[in-house]
Order: structure tokens, then C-alpha cells, then sequence
């Protein structure tokens, strides 16, 4: 096949002791060349050379880590360009949301990206958790990664908090006041940990200088933290968890037994209680481009959904900020409506002890559920128990959100959705 | 067990001195350093309103009047001769309430609270307080947000 003008131009490049400096790998056309295309390369070798067919296959892990991943790459090239307009004073921010509306080119475009993936993140984050419960893959080796994602989930949820106070909108300023009194409810310190966040009593200028700070740079900074552990672990792990092979695989070794327990390692870069022992060659495909190409592509239609999202559908921005009265009814967005609505029967059960429990219980998790079946099967049927109460969990929090976005009006009284509330015409403030 | 392996069980000057000034001089640095980023992230001087302010003359409300005071966020009462002030800012999560024919209601997260401030409803923790009521030299009414009273203490004139 005649090579392309891309190719040749690519090749011709390489040719130049400049282009060889820089990649030391050209396009692999060796099985060789594949391998140490992923080696050598600073952007791929975080990845093995080689990969299973299982891993491959959408339906292992539905891709839903690796979706999480591009949002945040996206929520970072979008929340820099924000940062060169955005001014974070009770004064000037509102007004620079306006100017990114409908002043700065392409402005509203880009805002509405970082707030679509900002929420995709939320929701792929959450989906990414139930389904490493549900293929029980949190069990040794990963009980310690397990809790690295669960710090990644929260860090998400603080990132989102943090990120939606930005704009000094009406949402924004109640959002921080109640999350902020909320904080107040924790034992011992809450009142001292209000003030240390607001920076005051009240909510202002510091309060809004403090959420900036750790939005651009403390969570982030810890996410990228966490993430670089967090990918690192999968590998040393021994990549996705995959279900036991079958005993009688992994007995027959010529040169006497090998110890069934014992932990092999191939210079440092795997280790699991199977290592390759009784795995077939031939389910195993390399990296490139078996697996990058698919990533590449995964990560094309990531952008391709919330660029679609971002231009059809606009970010809302509600008034600005007033002090005095709090929109009625003032609703958190979708990701924090079913806390809203246990903390609208208490405070403390709601805002602290339940979270609290639920965090708790997920972090402890690994270390209590030792058994060693149904690792990497989706709903594995000896996992029934786990999975019944994670499920209930789940509906719960789902039942809770939805009652918290459809079933609460004005003053957070009941209401139906297709009915228009009669106290909402009356008690208009 | 040869002498040299025994030795290393047995507390040695050096050991002992990096334990008692090594590492405790590490910890004591670690924690003094982290205790004075925790306390440089509290602020030693606010640029809030005052919790002391003015709320004009008595003859600017008018009997049995409930004035909503919108910067100050709380609720001026006069009943004859006699003024309270009541906070609008919900004890639950610090919605400001709205005041209604039936008491006041909390749009946040449904609280309601009776004309003395009383939880009736919803997951408010502590009534409303009420703020003491004084009458400044000039003939204003004086509210001091940090002064607590009992809700059935009143300023007479």
C-alpha cells in the first residue's frame, strides 16, 4: 500500500536527527516496536504493553474510570481559559459570568463545558464506585486503591461544591451558606470549622477568596495527587481485576509445584497470586493499538458529548447573589438534593452522622468482605448479600434525589410535579 | 545469638538521643509548623457589619407593627410601648425566614417557627433568639446582636 501524504510527511520528519531525538519509537510496525512504543513513551507507559482481551471487551468495566478521567482533562483545559476572566470578588464575579455569557468570544461555550463535564463527572465518578462494588473488584490486592477512589469521589464532590459558589449567583450564595452551617454541626470543632472556612461570620469577600483558593488549587492539586496514585496502584495491582482462574489451570507446572499462595512478581511491574501462571498467550493483545486506539476514540466522543451539551444547552445562572433572601425554594443542584432532603428532617443526621456512616462504611469495606469470590464478574452470584445491601443503599440515595428535585416546593413543603403549587402564588416574599 | 546481634537489642547513647532529640525535635517542628498554618488560616480582624447597630427613632414604626430589617436580617416588634427584635436568620441552616400569617417559614429546608420564635415544625435544633433592645443618648433604638435576651424581655419607652 502506497504510504499517505500524513505518513510520509511523518516518516520524513522522523528521518531528522531532531524527530529521532524526540521520538525514539517511530510508528511501530514490529511487535517489538509495539512494545516499546508503550515503554518508551512518556505519555503511554503508565499502560502495559500488553493487554487481555477481557479488558478490552466495553462490557468489563463499561469504560466508566476512563470517561472520569477525560472530564477532568476537559474540566482542567476549560477551568484554565475561565481563570483568565474570572475574578473572584463579591464585586466583579457576577459581572464576569455575564461577560463570558455574551461578551467573551466563545465564552459561553466554553463555561457550559466546564459545567457539563463538571456534572458528567459527578454522575461517571459515582457510576465508576458501584461498578468496581459490583464486580467486587475493591478486594485484595485493591482494598488500599479502593479507598483512593472513594478520596477521588469526595475530592469530586468538594471540587463541584467549591466550583458552583464561583459565579456569586443566587445559588451560590446560599449553596455556601448552608454548606457552611452544616459544617458548623460537627462535633467539637463544627463552629470553629465554619469560621476557618467562611474566613468570618458572615458569608463574603473572604468566604468567596477561600472557595477560589481551593478550587483552582488545593482540591485540584490533591486530585492530580490521588489520580497519579490512583492509576499507578491499578497497575501494581495487576491491572483490572479479573476472576480466579480455574484451579486445575494453575497447578500443572513442570519442575514441581509452586506454592499456590505465594506472590510473583516480574520486576516489580506485576504482581497478583497468578501471575501469568496458566494464562494463555494468546488472550493477551498489544497495548498499541488494540488499546490506545480504543481510548483515543472513547476520548474523541467524551468531547464530542459535552461539546454537544455545551452548545445546545446553557449553564445556568441564576440572579445575583442577595443577601437578604434566599430564592424560595433554594435547591442544591441534583448531586447534593438527596442530602438536601435529609437535612431538611435534621441537620446533624442528616448533614453529618449519615454521610459520615455511609463514607465510613464504604472506607472499611475491603477489609471486612475477605472472601476472595466473584472478583471481576458483574452481580457474581456468591456476592449476593453485598450486593442486595449496596443496592438498597443506591435506591435510597436515588429515591431521596428525586423526591429532594420533583416532590419539594416552595418553603420545601410537599408538592407534586405536574401540579403548580398554590403556596407558591400566595407566599411569594 | 552473637554479641554483636544481641547489641542491637539494647539501647545504645546514639539510639537514645535520636530518639528523644531527633525524632522528638522532628515532631515538635512538624506539629508547631501545622498548628501555625492552622491558625493562619483564622483571621484576627473582620470587615463585617457591626453587631451593634441603629434602627432609627421609636415613632418611625408603628403599633403592632413587625418591620423586616433587611441589611441587619432580624425582625423589629413593637406592641404599644414596648420593642423586641428577633432574628430572620433560621437556626437550622441560616436561610433568612419569611414572616407569614401563620408564623414564619423558613424557605430553605421548611422550618417554621410561632410569633415568639418557638420551633412548630420542620428541623430547626434552637428558636429564634432575640437581640437586646436599648435606647441610645440620641432617642434611637439600639440593637446588639450579641447580646442574647429572653423572648418575653422588652424595651419600654
Amino acid at each position: 500500500m502506497k504510504p499517505s501524504f500524513l505518513q510520509r510527511t511523518w516518516e520524513g520528519f522522523r528521518d531528522t536527527r531532531v524527530g529521532r531525538s524526540i521520538f525514539r519509537v517511530g510508528l511501530p510496525g514490529s511487535n517489538l516496536e509495539r512494545a516499546q512504543a508503550m515503554v518508551s513513551s512518556f505519555l503511554l507507559h503508565f499502560q502495559p504493553a500488553k493487554v487481555s482481551r477481557r479488558a478490552l471487551k466495553p462490557t468489563t468495566t463499561l469504560g466508566l474510570g476512563l470517561i472520569s478521567l477525560f472530564l477532568l482533562l476537559i474540566l482542567v483545559g476549560t477551568g484554565v481559559l475561565l481563570m483568565f476572566y474570572y475574578v473572584p470578588g463579591t464585586d466583579q464575579a457576577y459581572a464576569a459570568m455575564k461577560d463570558l455569557q455574551y461578551v467573551v468570544s466563545a465564552g459561553r461555550v466554553v463555561r457550559n463545558m466546564h459545567r457539563w463535564a463538571a456534572h458528567l463527572m459527578v454522575l461517571f465518578v459515582m457510576l465508576h464506585l458501584c461498578r468496581v462494588f459490583y464486580t467486587g473488584a475493591y478486594k485484595a490486592p485493591r482494598e488500599f486503591n479502593w479507598n483512593v477512589g472513594l478520596g477521588l469521589f469526595l475530592l469530586t464532590l468538594g471540587l463541584s461544591f467549591t466550583g458552583y459558589l464561583l459565579p456569586w449567583d443566587q445559588l451560590a450564595f446560599w449553596a455556601i451558606t448552608v454548606g457552611a452551617n452544616i459544617a458548623s454541626y460537627a462535633p467539637l470543632i463544627g463552629p470553629k470549622l465554619k469560621f476557618m472556612l467562611l474566613g468570618g461570620n458572615v458569608v463574603g469577600q473572604s468566604a468567596l477568596t477561600r472557595f477560589y483558593a481551593l478550587h483552582v488549587m488545593v482540591l485540584p492539586g490533591l486530585t492530580f495527587l490521588l489520580l497519579g496514585i490512583h492509576l499507578w496502584r491499578v497497575r501494581k495491582d495487576g491491572g483490572l481485576a479479573a476472576p480466579e482462574l480455574p484451579v486445575d489451570q494453575t497447578e500443572p507446572l513442570e519442575g514441581g509445584s509452586l506454592p499456590v499462595n505465594k506472590t510473583y512478581g516480574l520486576m516489580e511491574l506485576a504482581k497478583g497470586t497468578s501471575f501469568q501462571v496458566g494464562r494463555d498467550p494468546d488472550e493477551e493483545v498489544f497495548s498499541w493499538p488494540h488499546l490506545i486506539f480504543r481510548e483515543m476514540l472513547l476520548f474523541l466522543a467524551v468531547i464530542a458529548v459535552v461539546l454537544f451539551l455545551a452548545i445546545f444547552f446553557n449553564a445556568p445562572l441564576e440572579g445575583i447573589a442577595n443577601p437578604i433572601h434566599p430564592p424560595n425554594p433554594a435547591k442544591a443542584p441534583w448531586y447534593f438534593l438527596g442530602l438536601q432532603e435529609l437535612v431538611s428532617y435534621s441537620a446533624l443526621w442528616g448533614g453529618v452522622i449519615v454521610p459520615g456512616c455511609l463514607v465510613t462504611a464504604l472506607a472499611v469495606l475491603p477489609y471486612l468482605d475477605r472472601s476472595r469470590k466473584g472478583v471481576g464478574r458483574w452481580f457474581a452470584r456468591e456476592r449476593r448479600v453485598a450486593n442486595t445491601i449496596f443496592s438498597l443503599c443506591l435506591v435510597v440515595a436515588i429515591a431521596l434525589t428525586i423526591i429532594g428535585s420533583f416532590f419539594r416546593g416552595p418553603s420545601w413543603s410537599w408538592q407534586v410535579p405536574w401540579k403548580t403549587p398554590a403556596a407558591a402564588v400566595s407566599e411569594e416574599h | 545469638m552473637t554479641p554483636e546481634e544481641n547489641n542491637e537489642h539494647k539501647t545504645t547513647r546514639r539510639g537514645f538521643l535520636e530518639l528523644t532529640l531527633g525524632w522528638t525535635t522532628a515532631a515538635a517542628a512538624v506539629a508547631a509548623s501545622s498548628a501555625a498554618a492552622v491558625r493562619f488560616l483564622v483571621p484576627n480582624v473582620l470587615y463585617e457589619p457591626s453587631a451593634q447597630f441603629k434602627a432609627g427613632k421609636p415613632g418611625d414604626y408603628a403599633d403592632g407593627s413587625i418591620t423586616f430589617l433587611e441589611a441587619e436580617r432580624c425582625f423589629l416588634l413593637r406592641k404599644g410601648n414596648t420593642f423586641r427584635c428577633m432574628s430572620a436568620v433560621c437556626t437550622h441552616l441560616g436561610c433568612t425566614i419569611n414572616e407569614t400569617k401563620t408564623g414564619y417559614h423558613c424557605p430553605c429546608h421548611g422550618s417554621v417557627f410561632n410569633e415568639d420564635g418557638k420551633v412548630v415544625g420542620g428541623p430547626a435544633p434552637r428558636p429564634l433568639p432575640w437581640f437586646l433592645v436599648s435606647l441610645s443618648p440620641d432617642g434611637r433604638l439600639m440593637i446588639d446582636k450579641n447580646q442574647l435576651v429572653p423572648a418575653d424581655k422588652y424595651l419600654v419607652i
